[in-house]
C-alpha cells in the first residue's frame, strides 16, 4: 500500500460515513449525535479559515469570531428586520462576512507576525463591543432568535430545515462544496503563491509576485468560510449572538486548526470534531473539563506542534515503506 | 461635576493598577517574545489568592506579601514547564498561553468556585479631595501602585540582574555570548511578570470583584496600554494606561461605557497601522 492508497481509502471512509451517519448513527449511539455531527462540520469550516491563514499563508488570525459572528447576525436580521427568505438571508450573512473581511483585511494584512494576532483580536472586539450594546438591533447578549424560512417552496411542496434530514444535508452539502472550493483553490497558482509567501515573503517579492495581494485574497477567503460557517451555524440554531464574536471563540477555532493538524486540507475536521466530542462526552462527567483542553492544548504545541494531522502522515508513511520494503524482499 | 471628578480619580487610579500589570505584559513580550493571553488571569489569580489569604488569616496586609510570592514561584513553574519547552515554536506560544489561560479560569473555578466575592477595604472611610468624598483605599491603591512601579524600574536600571534583562531584550545572542545567563532571566522576567500582575490583583480585589472571569476584562486593556505606550517602550506603557484609564473614565461619565472602550480600542489599531512603535516613541527610551 501506499501513501496515496491510504489517504484515498480514510477519505473515501469518511465521505460514507458523512452521507450516511443520519441513519449510521442512531444505530450505535444516541440520535442528537447526528446534531452534533452537523455541530462539527459547521465548525470545521471556522477552524479552516484559520488553517488556511495560518497553515498556507503564514498569518495566525485570532479573529476570527468576527466573521463567523457576522455570517450570524447577517441571516438573523435578514430574516428578523427585513423579511428575507431563506437564500438572501444566508447571501446577507456571508456577504456581510466578505465585505468586512475586504476592509479589515486591506488594514491587517499590512502586519505580520504577533502584530497581526492582535490587530485580528482588536478587529473582532471592536465590533463584540459594538454588537454587545447595540441592543435593538442585535439583541446583544441575550441573541437574537428568528423562525427560519423555508429553503425552498412551490405550491404544496416545502422544503425546510424543520426537517432534520434536509437540515442535515444541507449542512453536509454547503460544507463540503467550500472544502471542494478551498482544495481547488489549493491547487490552483494561487495556493502556490499562498505557500511561497509563507515560506519566504521577501523571496516572493523578488520573484514579482504581489504579496499584499496575495495575503489579503488569503484573508477574504477565510472571512468568506468563517461567514458561510457563521450562516450555518444561525440556521441550524435559528438564532443570533453576541457572544459568538467574543475572542475566545476565535481562541477555540485556532485550538482546532492546530490540533487538527496546520496545513492539511482536512485536518481542521479531525481536530473540531475531536475537541467537540471530547466536550460532549466529558463536560456531563467532569464539571471542569476545560482544564484537560488546556492541558492538551499545551501538550500539542509541544510535543506535536504539527497536530494530529502531522502525526498521521508520518503513521501513514510509516506503514507504507514497511509495506513497499516487505514487497522488496518477496 | 461631582461625578466627572470621581470617575476621573477613579480612571487615574485603575490606571495605575493597569500600568502595573501591563508592565509584566510588556517584559514578557519585549524579553521571550510571547504574546501572553493568559496575563490577564495572571491578575485573576492574584485577586483570588488575595481573597484567599484574608479568608485563611483574617489579614489583608498579609496578602501584598505573600501573594506576588506566591505569584513569582507560580510563574517560574509555569516558565519551566510550559514557555521553555516551546522556545523554538514561537509562532505557536500564543496559543499555549491560550491553554494556559483556559486552566487557569477553570482551576480557579474548580477550586475558587464560580459566584463573584466583593472584599471589603482593609481601610475604610473617606477623605475630602476636588471638593468630593473620595475612598481612602483608593488613593493607598494608587500610592501602592506607584511604588510597585518605581521599584521594578530601580530593580530594571539600579542592580546587576535588571542590567542583564535589559542586555538580554536588547541583543538575546551577545549576552548569552558575554556569559549572561540567559535561560535563568528568562525564568526570572516571567516570573516577575506573574508576580507584578498578582500584586495588581491584590492591590485591586478591593475595588473590584473577586472572580474567575475578571482576567477577560483585564487583558485587552493590558494589550491597549502595552501597544499604545510602544512595544518595549515601558515608560510608555505606564503613561498610556493612566492616560486611557482616565479618558475612559472622564467618557464614561456622560457616555456609554462600552463606547469608551470601543474608542480606545479604535485608537490602538490606528497606533498598531501607523506608529507601531507607540504614540511617545523617540520621546523616552
Amino acid at each position: 500500500m501506499n501513501v496515496t492508497t491510504i489517504n484515498r481509502t480514510g477519505i473515501g471512509a469518511f465521505v460514507l460515513f458523512t452521507l450516511t451517519a443520519p441513519w449510521l448513527l442512531p444505530l450505535f449511539v444516541d440520535a442528537f449525535w447526528v446534531d452534533i455531527y452537523s455541530e462539527i462540520l459547521i465548525w470545521s469550516l471556522l477552524a479552516a479559515s484559520v488553517n488556511l491563514l495560518f497553515g498556507y499563508v503564514g498569518l495566525l488570525s485570532f479573529g476570527q469570531a468576527l466573521y463567523f459572528g457576522l455570517g450570524m447576525y447577517g441571516v438573523a436580521i435578514g430574516v428578523e428586520k427585513f423579511d428575507l427568505g431563506f437564500w438572501p438571508a444566508f447571501g446577507f450573512g456571508v456577504f456581510l462576512a466578505t465585505a468586512m473581511a475586504v476592509v479589515t483585511g486591506a488594514l491587517a494584512v499590512r502586519l505580520t507576525w504577533h502584530y497581526f494576532a492582535i490587530i485580528t483580536v482588536v478587529f473582532s472586539l471592536i465590533f463584540y463591543f459594538m454588537a454587545l450594546s447595540w441592543k435593538p438591533v442585535t439583541g446583544g447578549d441575550d441573541g437574537m432568535p428568528f423562525s427560519i424560512p423555508p429553503v425552498f417552496s412551490m405550491g404544496d411542496i416545502e422544503v425546510s430545515f424543520t426537517d432534520p434530514t434536509v437540515q442535515y444535508f444541507f449542512i453536509v452539502i454547503t460544507v463540503g462544496l467550500c472544502y471542494a472550493l478551498l482544495g481547488r483553490i489549493l491547487q490552483s497558482p494561487l495556493g502556490r503563491a499562498f505557500a511561497t509567501v509563507r515560506e519566504n515573503d521577501l523571496r516572493a517579492t523578488l520573484i514579482g509576485l504581489n504579496v499584499y495581494a496575495i495575503r489579503l485574497s488569503a484573508f477574504v477567503i477565510a472571512g468568506f468560510l468563517a461567514g458561510v460557517a457563521g450562516a450555518l451555524f444561525a440556521f441550524f440554531g435559528r438564532y443570533a449572538s453576541s457572544v459568538y464574536m467574543f475572542y475566545h471563540v476565535s481562541g477555540e477555532a485556532v485550538v482546532w486548526a492546530i490540533i487538527g493538524g496546520i496545513g492539511t486540507l482536512l485536518g481542521p475536521i479531525i481536530g473540531t470534531g475531536l475537541l467537540i466530542i471530547l466536550r460532549e462526552e466529558l463536560s456531563s462527567v467532569w464539571e471542569h473539563y476545560q482544564i484537560l483542553v488546556g492541558v492538551i492544548i499545551i501538550l500539542t504545541v509541544i510535543f506535536a506542534p504539527k497536530g494530529l494531522g502531522g502525526l498521521w502522515a508520518r503513521l501513514v508513511e510509516h506503514v507504507a515503506s514497511r509495506s513497499s520494503h516487505g514487497g522488496d524482499v518477496k | 461635576m461631582e461625578l466627572v471628578i470621581a470617575l476621573g480619580l477613579n480612571g487615574i487610579v485603575w490606571g495605575l493598577i493597569i500600568a502595573l500589570i501591563a508592565l509584566g505584559l510588556s517584559i514578557i513580550f519585549g524579553l521571550l517574545d510571547i504574546i501572553n493571553i493568559a496575563h490577564g488571569d495572571f491578575f485573576m489569580v492574584g485577586t483570588v489568592l488575595a481573597w484567599a489569604v484574608f479568608d485563611v488569616t483574617g489579614n489583608y496586609w498579609l496578602a501584598f506579601i505573600l501573594v506576588p510570592v506566591i505569584g513569582f514561584g507560580l510563574g517560574a513553574v509555569i516558565e519551566f514547564l510550559v514557555i521553555q519547552p516551546i522556545k523554538n515554536a514561537a509562532a505557536l506560544s500564543i496559543v499555549a498561553t491560550f491553554g494556559l489561560s483556559v486552566i487557569l479560569q477553570e482551576g480557579v473555578r474548580a477550586t475558587y468556585g464560580d459566584v463573584p466575592n466583593r472584599l471589603l477595604p482593609p481601610i475604610e472611610g473617606t477623605i475630602l479631595l476636588f471638593g468630593i468624598e473620595y475612598e481612602i483605599y483608593r488613593l493607598f491603591a494608587a500610592a501602592a501602585s506607584i511604588i510597585a512601579i518605581a521599584g521594578f524600574f530601580g530593580f530594571l536600571h539600579r542592580t546587576k540582574f535588571g542590567t542583564w534583562m535589559r542586555a538580554v531584550r536588547f541583543d538575546p545572542e551577545t549576552a548569552t555570548a558575554m556569559g549572561i545567563p540567559t535561560r535563568k532571566i528568562y525564568l526570572v522576567t516571567f516570573a516577575v511578570g506573574f508576580a507584578m500582575a498578582a500584586l495588581g490583583g491584590v492591590v485591586a480585589a478591593p475595588i473590584t470583584t473577586v472572580d474567575f472571569q475578571a482576567g477577560i476584562d483585564i487583558l485587552p486593556f493590558c494589550f491597549m496600554a502595552v501597544i499604545i505606550g510602544g512595544l518595549g517602550n515601558l515608560g510608555g506603557t505606564v503613561a498610556a494606561a493612566v492616560l486611557l484609564s482616565f479618558i475612559e473614565g472622564i467618557i464614561t461619565s456622560f457616555a456609554d461605557p462600552t463606547a469608551a472602550r470601543i474608542a480606545s480600542l479604535c485608537l490602538m489599531s490606528a497606533v498598531l497601522m501607523f506608529r507601531p512603535h507607540g504614540i511617545f516613541a523617540g520621546s523616552m527610551r
